[in-house]
């Protein structure tokens, strides 16, 4: 009898670290932050008393709010289809056999290997106005990091070479994955490269298009640790995004109930982005 | 056509490529070097003098060590668990089994930058702050890992358990002389995935240490401190030491770099 309690609790025994671990640091924080976007809280982080939606409405009449989500979603509109268009590009340019184009393509997924925060401070140290090598290649005086315009482009362009990497390399692989014999027989009846692209390899890409941008768009709106080393938000809060104002609230200010709502915010805005693309996808994505 | 398609992926690549180029050859750079007109690409006369600054005036090796040891902690429980957890969702049969799944791998959807400050909250509450368990304790549950173990899994018929237990072999030795051999390459991938996760995270780490000797290197390498009075050599010859074992490991993995990802991904 022992025995068999003992193998019926087992599965249960087994999984237990990743249940455990699911609610300590995934369920609960997501609750905790819903309640305390509801309450005032103190320093330490205890609920102080229940204010209902008072602190969204603080939020959202105040101008550094407004900024961060402006930010954000002009953040998102700029970055996603500059980042597909270079990275598909990338893959299909490099799409040849041989040496060169092998070269290329290790190339095209070489900044995967330099991690966030090295990548970020070399573009920080290239971008520099006064002795960056950047300003002076192209003998330009673009202020990188006091131009509201040229700080949000240096955001974008920081924004592609993270994401480049494993993106060329998934679409790189789906583009290797459509048949060679079908390219044959296109070629035969005289397709040329831009219905092959249009006709063969775009459905048959579809699904990783889509991943791809799925993951872009959740990246672009939990866009952060740049902003952080690269501009801190500025100038005159121009980059500051919604996670890092959330940052600044939470860590710098000790405002834990405004950090809370604003992490509500960004909860909502990244679901309701993500189920809409799985809408679309479901309705015209068809996988083989 | 096809020479000028040549042309412009070289073109295309070597502007991607350039920042590391940059990288390592102004971790050589003298001081003037950097502040020299035209801009310089190459240094007039390689100096090493950065690099024994990097780790005179920091604490690079401790960095480094901090980075390490997270990155390799953090990856072999992340792997443990993720391979014990998905071993019991395909070959036990429980109730409450699917329900209990859909739990774990919908955390997917609660994005961990959303969780900052709750998560934080709770490691200071168990006292975790500056410690290596605090830096890996958020990013051990993987469900992607659970997940996409899961899906090889259950292609490996459960005749093969049976067969094992009948034999009176554990569910231990069945994981490890069994059904993690024949899922090797799957088990790799997400091993050296997760371990360039943790070893490249930066908002977390930063937040849960304060003490300087609990920096990881991506924390550290941000505080280095030399950029304020645009001396950049020694950060350049350290984000050169940091990136080159890597970019070293990249071309040479390149052919199975991107055999596992087209079966990763676009394979399905």
């Amino acid at each position: 009898m022992k025995k068999r309690t003992a193998s019926l609790l087992k599965p249960y025994i087994l999984i237990l670290p990743a249940l455990a671990l699911a609610v300590v640091f995934a369920y609960r924080p997501f609750l905790l932050t819903l309640l305390n976007s509801l309450h005032t809280v103190s320093l330490q982080g205890q609920r102080l008393s229940f204010v209902g939606f008072e602190n969204y409405q603080r939020l959202f009449v105040s101008q550094s709010f407004q900024a961060s989500l402006s930010n954000t979603l002009r953040f998102t509109l700029y970055f996603v289809p500059t980042n597909l268009i270079i990275c598909l590009g990338a893959a299909l340019l490099s799409n040849r056999k041989g040496k060169l184009a092998t070269l290329n393509q290790i190339f095209f997924f070489l900044p995967m290997a330099v991690g966030l925060s090295s990548a970020m401070m070399i573009l920080k140290m290239m971008f520099n106005p006064s002795i960056g090598i950047i300003n002076q290649l192209f003998g330009s005086d673009i202020q990188w990091f006091n131009d509201k315009h040229a700080a949000m482009a240096l955001l974008v362009i920081a924004g592609v070479y993270l994401d480049i990497g494993l993106n060329f390399l998934l679409l790189h692989a789906a583009l290797r994955n459509v048949p060679s014999e079908l390219h044959e027989v296109a070629k035969i009846e005289g397709a040329n490269s831009l219905q092959v692209f249009r006709y063969l390899q775009a459905p048959l890409i579809a699904p990783t298009f889509v991943f791809v941008l799925m993951t872009n768009i959740k990246d672009a709106m939990l866009i952060s640790s740049p902003v952080l080393i690269l501009t801190e938000g500025g100038p005159f809060r121009s980059t500051q995004t919604l996670v890092y104002q959330m940052y600044l609230e939470g860590f710098k200010s000790g405002n834990y109930a405004m950090g809370s709502a604003i992490a509500t915010v960004v909860f909502l805005l990244t679901l309701s982005a993500l189920l809409l693309l799985l809408h679309l996808e479901r309705r015209r994505v068809y996988y083989q | 056509m096809k020479k000028l398609t040549a042309l412009i992926a070289t073109l295309c690549s070597l502007v991607i490529v350039f920042p590391i180029f940059y990288s390592i050859s102004a971790s050589f750079f003298s001081y003037a070097d950097f502040t020299s007109i035209p801009a310089r690409l190459l240094p007039s006369v390689p100096t090493l003098e950065n690099y024994a600054r990097a780790f005179k005036e920091s604490n690079l090796e401790r960095f480094l060590a901090n980075s390490l040891l997270t990155a390799s902690l953090g990856t072999a429980l992340r792997m443990a668990i993720s391979i014990i957890s998905a071993y019991t969702f395909s070959f036990f049969t429980f109730k409450g089994r699917d329900t209990l799944f859909v739990l774990i791998v919908a955390t997917m959807l609660l994005p961990s930058d959303a969780l900052l400050l709750a998560n934080y909250t709770t490691i200071r509450a168990l006292r975790l702050t500056d410690s290596y368990l605090g830096i890996i304790s958020t990013l051990l549950l993987a469900p992607t890992h659970i997940f996409m173990l899961r899906q090889y899994f259950k292609t490996v018929s459960s005749e093969y358990r049976e067969a094992a237990i009948l034999e009176g072999c554990g569910d231990i030795r069945f994981l490890t002389t069994l059904l993690i051999p024949i899922s090797k390459a799957v088990v790799i991938t997400l091993a050296i995935h997760s371990f360039s996760t943790i070893f490249n995270d930066y908002l977390w780490p930063l937040l849960v240490t304060n003490k300087e000797s609990m920096r990881t290197v991506q924390v550290g390498l941000t505080m280095l401190g030399f950029s304020e009075n645009l001396d950049y050599g020694p950060q350049f010859a350290a984000i050169t030491l940091l990136i080159t074992p890597i970019l070293i490991a990249f071309v040479a993995m390149h052919k199975p770099i991107q055999t596992s990802v087209s079966t990763r991904f676009a394979g399905r």
